[in-house]
């Protein structure tokens, strides 16, 4: 079954050859038609995973799907795909938005093939970072994936693109550079690992015998008394600028607002819904497990980035007078609970990072495309310059009521779920077993980080409810009368992203009967009760 | 050689080390077919660059079938043949041959046809020089290879005679060329003072025991003279000026063969230190160059408008890399030379074709436009698609984008340099935020020819077909040594680097000063 995955990459691939060598207009189809099929994939798979009978046994603990094949012989590199809980939720999620930014790239009628070509690229680079194991060919793909987005904010971009396009660049190539790094530190030392027939890129343990950076002869190195613990404090902070600069973290987010701003609809909904979860996945896959030592010795740093980022992000969102940018500096902020929920090291705080990061991948999409709706007639974003929308628009207003809501973490909605169990498992923290773990002096930083980050989320609903204030409510304006109504296209991005943000708020079992095995095992190798 | 030996068999053996230097002879012999055809057919362009090629392909077979090389130095130490020369000089050739297929597509319709014998000879001429430096092993022959190498180069980089950036490139060349070779063969006669050898093995195995000032002084003398070829900090200013100044396949053909040739000699040199132990000193000093060498190089390109001067900058940072891997040769200890040698001939390997591609690129472009700016590339993916993408391909290998031919180099680079503890990190952490640096200055083309709006309505341009396939062929090349590497492993395999058996340390000169007899280096500081 593995072709599955295979054809999950190349499908995209092969879409954007296409679409290259095709008309405008057929370009367009192209993409729908590829992206509608790597969804099915994505579907097939998801079925496949829970009926075989490796779930059946060991839940979604062990690979599945899993091929490796030899690739760069010299360094040991290896094309070595497959899924497991981590990676088969954002799978879906990127395979299923991937159809719905296509509908709302419908519009573009610049270059569309080279549109529908990059876009398409990009997509296959996603997916090739959720699905490799080998870090190589992650790193490979993460680096692919960057010059697409940097054409598509450079070239369909605002006025301001290419500062835009350029500051995404470089940033999440400073991000890239720290990786590589400890790459090559890997590579200089896992080969000295018990066992290892040469260096080690292997990433999970695929049940295949072969060693990986998880594995206890690998990770003996990295403890606390094993040769390389300084390399592995290094490679911890080296790894965690690089994971932060893409998720985006305080201090390296600065590049967010830039991008979504000049950016199109389409591209800020993909970038805000599937990139920024790289860097949450790569945290969750490379970061914590490979380094658990260094990480629990630096979690209050990594804890206290999280928290800076809910709060500051949040009041950075208030103060915006232009509608996107308080989008994106949202993002920021709910991407803190992610940091946090991952540096907290306790089992419901990783649940709850990893439900914030698809909730967050369906509000925050939709939170773009309702701007960018709103954009495409008002061709201004400027908040105090909107007022009545609703009375004008009502079922735009319900569904945007909807999907800010989500977004504000309104019970019952799939942005609920995510903070509730980051804040539980910050809290969480402080049972006595796991406050040995994390060292003396724990127990304040845990209640501190916990009531500030708590706080949070009032500033979230603040900036929410303010600027559906000013948007939404008041008297209607008669400027409007210009706006186009809603067509069929835009809505039914709105009710496929608000059902979905309906359906996550209230079955989380769809994510957490994927992940729960998973982030088992890895709790088990971060030494988490 | 065995001087003990029958007649015969000193024969025998001397016949053995000629057809050694195969590749050198039949070049030499190409020199002299390319002067000698026009008596037949005066005013061709073709025939002497056909004679050239025919040279090239036959020295290419002799590069060849010398693939395996002697087990020791022949001509009494003089000459080395090892897998690692041989390689080089293969891919030396083929990309001569590459360049005489560049000049052909590129070179400017107006030059005369009688320039085209002394062109093919002065480029058949410098890759003889070069393809001994790749081989010298003693300091005399490093010392004449390089001058054999420079002379012809010096005249290349002025062959437009009439341009003045051309004349004073040319001039600029000389003119530093002259005066480090004079300060290399000064360091070269007082390490022989020190060592009493001109062998490289001799002299490293006398260093090894006693390093004194003198021996100091006098490496530093040599490594200027080699530093001055490597284009490194502080000996590059030439480099730019000649990039600009020459015409654009003579630039190529500097650009990649010249900087080449002494790298394999830089790690020859710096091999023969690191067989005889350990001189941390000495790898530190190339290491620090190597990395200074980058960042100055990778900073100032980025002021660079034009485009020949872009790339002669970012030459000079990949030059940098390159010394720095070399830098660990001399290091002894865990490091592993075969896997340097190996890492360094892959990244050549890679580094011709970027290079070639995006200069006939800029070449193309300039034959339609006129115009080596890069401000003159506005739009550029509008007026001409292919080209554009092309050159984003290529600057992308060359900042190290995976995916690209460019981006294996790098890393077989860098886990070429294990083993020599926090050196190593260090050399890697350099050459990846050199890297960073470098990715400032190969968007700003990419800036202009895909974001930018043509605000002077410049025209579309369609290249030329035979230049079009040439750059095609490279980016299919480095697409394909991204993808998969595993086709250009022979150059890495091909690492083996002759050492020098030094079966007695030389007698150390003495001086008798006052009725005592003392080592000559003792008396001078």
């Amino acid at each position: 079954m593995h072709f599955l995955i295979l054809s999950l990459i190349f499908v995209p691939l092969l879409g954007g050859v296409a679409c290259l060598f095709s008309t405008r207009q057929r370009a367009k189809h192209i993409a729908l038609g590829t992206t509608i099929l790597s969804m099915l994939i994505s579907f097939v798979v998801a079925f496949a995973y829970y009926s075989s009978s490796a779930y059946a046994e060991h839940g979604a603990e062990v690979v599945q799907f899993f091929m490796a094949s030899s690739w760069i012989d010299s360094i040991n590199v290896e094309f070595r795909i497959g899924v497991d809980g981590l990676s088969l939720p954002l799978v879906l999620l990127t395979t299923v938005l991937s159809v719905l930014v296509v509908l709302a790239s419908w519009n573009i009628d610049k270059a569309t093939n080279a549109f529908m070509a990059l876009y398409l690229f990009l997509l296959t680079g996603m997916v090739g970072v959720f699905v490799s194991l080998d870090l190589f060919l992650f790193y490979v793909f993460f680096e692919i994936s960057l010059l697409p987005m940097y054409f598509l904010i450079g070239i369909w971009g605002g006025p301001r693109k290419e500062y835009a396009a350029i500051k995404f660049f470089i940033y999440t190539l400073v991000g890239s550079i720290c990786l590589l790094i400890v790459m090559l530190g890997l590579y200089f030392y896992s080969s000295e690992a018990a066992g290892a027939a040469g260096n080690v890129w292997t990433m999970v343990d695929c049940g295949d015998g072969k060693l990986s950076l998880q594995s206890p002869k690998v990770q003996a190195l990295f403890s606390t008394d094993g040769p390389h613990f300084v390399f592995a404090q290094w490679a911890f902070w080296l790894t965690l600028i690089a994971f932060l600069v893409k998720l985006p973290g305080v201090p390296f987010h600065t590049w967010l607002p830039d991008a979504h701003v000049e950016a199109p609809t389409p591209i800020s909904m993909v970038l805000a819904g599937v990139l920024l979860k790289m860097g949450g996945y790569a945290m969750m896959r490379v970061t914590w497990p490979i380094f658990p030592e260094a990480a629990k010795m630096f979690w209050v740093c990594a804890a206290t980035l999280g928290v800076i980022a809910i709060i500051y992000g949040a009041l950075c969102a208030m103060a915006q007078t232009d509608w996107k940018k308080l989008v994106a500096y949202s993002s920021v902020s709910h991407m803190g609970y992610v940091t946090l929920g991952i540096a907290v090291m306790t089992k419901t705080g990783w649940d709850g990072a990893y439900y914030q990061m698809i909730g967050h991948g369906i509000t925050s999409a939709m939170m773009f495309f309702m701007v960018g709706v709103v954009y495409e007639r008002a061709h201004h974003r400027e908040i105090n310059r909107f007022g009545g929308l609703w009375l004008r628009w009502p079922e735009f207003g319900g569904w945007s009521l909807l999907c800010f809501f989500a977004g504000m973490g309104l019970p019952g909605l799939c942005g609920f779920i995510g903070e509730i169990m980051v804040l539980l498992g910050t809290f969480g923290a402080a049972d006595a077993e796991h406050l040995k773990m994390l060292g003396s002096g724990s127990l304040t930083a845990v209640y501190t980080l916990g009531i500030l980050a708590a706080s949070g989320v009032i500033l979230t609903a603040a900036y929410i409810l303010w600027m559906f204030q000013r948007i939404y409510m008041g008297p209607d304006k008669p400027e409007y009368d210009d706006y186009q109504p809603i067509n069929d296209r835009e809505r039914v991005i709105m009710v496929v992203l608000g059902l979905g943000a309906v359906l996550f708020g209230l079955v989380p079992w769809l994510v957490f009967s994927m992940t729960t095995p998973t982030f088992d095992r890895i709790m088990a190798l971060l030494g988490v009760a | 050689m065995d001087f003990s030996l029958a007649d015969e068999k000193r024969w025998e053996a001397f016949w053995y080390a000629v057809t050694l230097t195969a590749p050198e002879l039949l070049l030499v012999l190409g020199m002299c077919a390319v002067i000698i055809v026009p008596f037949f057919k005066r005013r061709s362009h073709k025939l002497p660059a056909a004679t050239a090629v025919i040279a090239l392909v036959v020295a290419l077979l002799g590069a060849w079938s010398t693939l395996k090389g002697s087990s020791e130095p022949i001509f009494h130490g003089m000459l080395a043949i090892d897998p690692f020369s041989q390689m080089f000089k293969m891919l030396l050739i083929v990309f001569t041959i590459m360049i005489i297929g560049q000049w052909f597509v590129v070179r400017d319709p107006k030059s005369s046809k009688l320039d085209t014998p002394d062109f093919m000879c002065l480029l058949l001429g410098a890759t003889f020089g070069m393809s001994i430096m790749a081989s010298a092993n003693n300091l005399l022959m490093i010392f004449l290879a390089m001058e054999s190498a420079s002379f012809p180069s010096f005249a290349l980089a002025g062959f437009r005679k009439l341009t003045k950036k051309g004349t004073e490139g040319a001039l600029k060349y000389v003119i530093f060329g002259a005066a480090s070779s004079a300060v290399m063969i000064y360091g070269m006669s007082l390490v022989y003072g020190a060592t009493g050898s001109l062998n490289l093995g001799e002299v490293a195995a006398a260093a090894s025991t006693n390093m004194s000032p003198l021996l100091c002084v006098g490496l530093l003398g040599m490594f200027a003279g080699l530093a001055f070829k490597l284009s490194a900090v502080p000996l590059h200013f030439w480099c730019p000026d000649v990039f600009e100044g020459a015409p654009i396949e003579v630039t190529t053909y500097l650009s990649v063969a010249s900087k080449g040739a002494a790298i394999v000699l830089l790690v020859r040199v710096a091999g023969a230190f690191g067989f005889e132990g350990s001189f941390p000193g000495i790898a530190a000093g190339i290491g620090i160059l190597g990395g200074i060498t980058a960042t100055w190089g990778n900073l100032c390109a980025y002021h660079q408008t034009n485009i020949k001067r872009l790339l002669a900058y970012s030459s000079i940072g990949h030059a940098g890399y390159m010394i720095m891997a070399a830098s660990l040769m001399a290091a002894g200890g865990d490091v592993s030379t075969e896997k340097i040698a190996g890492g360094i001939m892959f990244y050549l390997f890679i580094y011709m074709f970027m290079n070639l591609g995006a200069f006939t690129i800029a070449a193309l472009i300039a034959q339609r436009t006129g115009s080596e700016d890069i401000r003159d590339y506005a739009d550029l993916k509008t007026r001409s698609t292919s080209l554009a993408v092309f050159m984003l391909i290529c600057l992308m290998s060359l900042f190290g984008m995976p995916g690209l031919g460019g981006f294996i180099a790098k890393i077989y680079l860098a886990i070429s340099m294990d083993g020599a503890g926090l050196g190593s990190i260090m050399l890697v952490s350099v050459l990846f935020f050199n890297t960073l640096l470098s990715l400032f200055y190969y968007m700003r083309p990419v800036v202009i020819m895909f974001l930018r709006k043509d605000d002077q309505d410049r025209p579309a341009i369609v290249p030329e077909k035979p230049g079009w396939m040439m750059v095609c062929g490279c980016v299919i090349v480095l697409g394909i040594t991204g993808v998969l590497p595993g086709v250009g492993e022979f150059t890495r395999e091909h690492n083996t680097i002759v050492r020098t058996e030094v079966k007695q340390a030389a007698p150390v000169p003495t001086v008798t000063i006052d009725g005592k007899t003392e080592p000559l280096a003792q008396q001078i500081p």
